[in-house]
């Protein structure tokens, strides 16, 4: 049988073929078959120590690349065994647990024991001299690990520690990390992720992106692609555009943006209440913020709706104490402030200012920060109060976390990224946080007893009130000027189903999925 | 007057007059045309479009555009004249300075000239400002260091070009001072083509100043300039674009304008530079 080629057969067969491949359904699904995703990232990677790590940009790469005894289910707080075979509360100050057989480091380091847990997790104890890791209060209960086999060992907890399952076994700060790798890489450790998880972090170029690819040794099921890039691109209206444009695959974007979004061929768009906390507060330990009046004066002069309407677009909540909706702890009946300029003048006067005084805001340069320190910038200048916006790109920002930088802030609008158990969002306000994430340098006895509490507290009631009593010692201060608990808008392909957890910023690289 | 009316002859120079008189007025008279105070902020009218009440809308704090955009006015031709003031009395000085020095002092200064040409505009103004940091005040110091070397390199040509004439040789033999002979004789013959070239400079200054305020490292807020006017208005172009017309329509104005007018009043000074046959 023979068949000749001719240029009319060729333009139809060319044509038939087109039409065969770019009708089918799986026709976008072709744009993932290299097994590669690429996912944009708000900021960049600072420190893949899971005991001093500096957000969720760094614990989504630790999770990826490590594991737990236990992990969270896809999408919700519930969890499941990781690396542990079994895992048991024995009594509210005993957990057993049995790894499973098997478990491998990447790098050539090893296997995952009984050992590295022991080491992993009693590394966020005070050492001798008193220095402590920044995620010390996660496992603020723990005891010790006793190690009883080369795969079995005991979590003995000084008391019962409801939140330990929540914000520390489930989390970043129950990663399991290599014993071996943390002494060999010293302080490479914090910008290379060794552990035994379904990724592996191939390579991470500062500035530019990171990389992770399916780990071969992961015992567990296989992540649905194998290559997930990680863009770190700052500014919404940039990231928007490049997924518009193909070159990532899943995105935060502004809500106000969401229609165009939405309405772009390929993509999809999903919205998230979040747990986060936005704030506006000065240090305390500067002058003239460490008179209450001048607090005072400055909260009753913010106007925190038009900064919703302004920086959010009207797309979040008002927050009006720490804890958000839906969290144990919620203060539901927290004091409601209503803009009162004259009320501000007047305890500026009270307090020697009437003349006004100038001052600094310290904010990240994102468009939503610095519409709102534009916001406040026009609110406390009608009451005599100049204000110097300081913009900062997210590394010189975070910098302040570091060699105790936050006692030259002044004024500063934090977000911090909230977990689901209530202590997690009050350990970055006690004393021993001065110098790290307690930026204002805020310090009050009573709430750091509070905060101790609440982390040993088994009654759910009683520890709702805990948490609502240290909110009221906030409110007294009048040094936490509320702005909202954050609403995140997700963009990416209709071809993708992302791995989000409810807070909205913890993603789950390895359950993202091919819809 | 005479070179007015050159300028008016031709048909870009008309233009260029106009816009630059525009822009300048504006400028100068914004408090008086102004309808609203520039940083005054109105939430609940933000990205409005243009209105009675707002002629060009508002930006994403609600404040209005026409009067940000008038205020940005003074900023940017503030700047750029500053700028060249500054770099063209320095640049004359240290060109005339080269031209009659000695020979080492000569070849610091032309190092120095070097040094600062050999980086692109935007990348060592960029550098200046992480050193000397932002602000209105910091902008000006900047800019005026970039642009030093352009005017000094044309001084030191334009000097060495008239520094051996008769004429010069003259006021020597009858005894006048050096100082005499720079200051009234090599300075009024050099610095017609120096004054066209700072015309020609002032826009490109507009645009390096904006540049640096669009990238946020210039004028600080809530200081109007057209530069973080635009990047604001990029931010919120999908929910409205004036803010991006408004920026954008004074930047080009202003650039168009004093571009036209410079290379009017370069053909109406030195009829030689002119580009027709």
């Amino acid at each position: 049988m023979s068949y000749e080629l001719t240029r009319r057969g060729f333009l139809a067969g060319a044509a038939a073929a087109g039409v065969t491949v770019l009708g089918q359904p799986w026709a976008n699904v072709a744009y993932a078959a290299d097994g590669k995703i690429v996912v944009r990232t708000d900021e960049d990677l600072q420190n893949l120590d899971p005991a001093n790590r500096a957000g969720p940009i760094d614990v989504n790469v630790i999770l990826a690349v490590g594991q737990g005894l236990v992990k969270f289910k896809p999408g919700t707080t519930e969890w499941e065994n990781d690396a542990a075979a079994e895992i048991k509360q024995v009594s509210d100050t005993l957990i057993e647990f049995r790894l499973k057989e098997g478990l491998k480091f990447t790098g050539g380091y090893g296997d995952l024991t009984a050992e590295d847990v022991k080491f992993s997790f009693e590394r966020f104890k005070p050492a001798a001299d008193g220095t402590k890791v920044t995620y010390a209060d996660d496992w603020a209960a723990l005891d010790s690990v006793e190690v009883t086999g080369p795969l079995t060992g005991k979590i003995h907890l000084k008391a019962p520690s409801p939140a330990v399952w929540l914000i520390a076994l489930a989390d970043g700060s129950g990663v399991i990390i290599s014993k071996k790798a943390f002494e060999a890489l010293g302080d490479k450790f914090k910008t290379t992720a060794i552990g035994s998880g379904p990724y592996i972090l191939k390579e991470w170029v500062p500035r530019d992106h990171f990389t992770l690819v399916a780990n071969p040794d992961y015992i567990g099921e296989k992540p649905a692609f194998s290559e997930i890039v990680g863009k770190p691109i700052t500014d919404d209206k940039t990231a928007q555009l490049a997924l518009q444009a193909g070159e990532i695959d899943f995105s935060r974007i502004d809500p106000a943006v969401a229609k165009d979004v939405e309405a772009t061929k390929g993509l999809k768009v999903e919205k998230l209440s979040a747990i986060d906390y936005v704030w506006i507060g000065p240090n305390i330990e500067k002058k003239p913020f460490d008179d209450v009046r001048v607090r005072q004066a400055i909260r009753k002069a913010i106007d925190v709706p038009a900064i919703i309407a302004a920086a959010y677009n009207g797309a979040v909540d008002q927050a009006f104490a720490l804890e958000a909706p839906g969290l144990l702890g919620h203060w539901k009946d927290a004091p409601r402030y209503e803009r009162d300029v004259d009320g501000a003048k007047a305890l500026l006067e009270e307090a020697g200012l009437g003349g006004g005084f100038t001052t600094k805001l310290t904010v990240l340069n994102k468009a939503v920060a610095q519409a709102t320190a534009a916001v406040v910038q026009a609110n406390l200048a009608e009451i005599g109060i100049e204000v110097e916006i300081e913009a900062l790109d997210p590394g010189a920002y975070w910098a302040y976390g570091e060699n105790d930088a936050s006692k030259n802030l002044e004024l500063v609008l934090v977000e911090y990224r909230g977990k689901f158990d209530p202590g997690f969002q009050t350990q970055w306000f006690t004393s021993d946080q001065i110098g790290t994430w307690n930026w204002q340098r805020w310090s009050n006895k009573d709430f750091d007893a509070l905060h101790k509490q609440g982390l040993v507290e088994p009654d759910p009631k009683k520890r709702e009130q805990i948490y609502v009593d240290a909110q009221k010692l906030m409110d007294e201060s009048a040094a936490f000027w509320w702005i909202t608990h954050n609403a995140y808008t997700f963009a990416f392909k209709d071809w993708l189903v992302p791995g989000i957890l409810p807070n909205g910023n913890q993603w789950q690289y390895a359950s993202f999925k091919k819809a | 007057m005479d070179i007015l009316r050159r300028i008016w002859r031709s048909p870009s120079g008309r233009i260029g007059l106009i816009a630059t008189l525009l822009v300048v007025i504006g400028g100068l008279a914004a408090p008086l045309l102004a309808t609203h105070m520039p940083n005054q902020i109105d939430v609940a009218a933000r990205l409005s479009p243009p209105s009675a009440t707002h002629w060009l809308g508002t930006d994403q704090l609600g404040r209005d555009l026409f009067s940000r955009g008038l205020y940005g006015t003074r900023v940017a031709v503030g700047v750029a004249l500053a700028v060249t003031a500054i770099a063209l009395v320095i640049g004359i000085l240290l060109g005339v300075a080269a031209a009659y020095a000695p020979a080492p002092i000569e070849r610091i200064i032309l190092a120095v000239f070097d040094i600062i040409s050999a980086y692109p505009t935007l990348i060592l103004a960029l550098a200046l400002v992480a050193v000397l940091g932002p602000g209105l005040q910091n902008i000006i110091i900047l800019v005026t260091i970039v642009f030093v070397p352009r005017f000094g390199r044309i001084a030191r040509a334009q000097t060495l070009t008239i520094k051996e004439q008769p004429f010069l040789e003259a006021e020597r033999a009858l005894g006048a001072s050096g100082g005499r002979i720079m200051l009234f004789h090599v300075l009024p013959n050099i610095v017609g083509p120096i004054v066209v070239l700072a015309s020609m400079n002032i826009p490109v200054v507009i645009t390096l100043e904006a540049g640096l305020s669009f990238l946020g490292v210039g004028i600080r807020p809530p200081l109007a300039s057209w530069g973080s006017m635009l990047f604001d208005g990029f931010t919120y172009i999908g929910q409205s674009v004036w803010p991006v017309l408004v920026a954008g329509g004074m930047l080009t104005l202003a650039t168009l304008g004093f571009t036209l007018f410079g290379e009017a009043l370069r053909d109406a000074i030195d009829p030689k530079l002119r580009r027709e046959p």
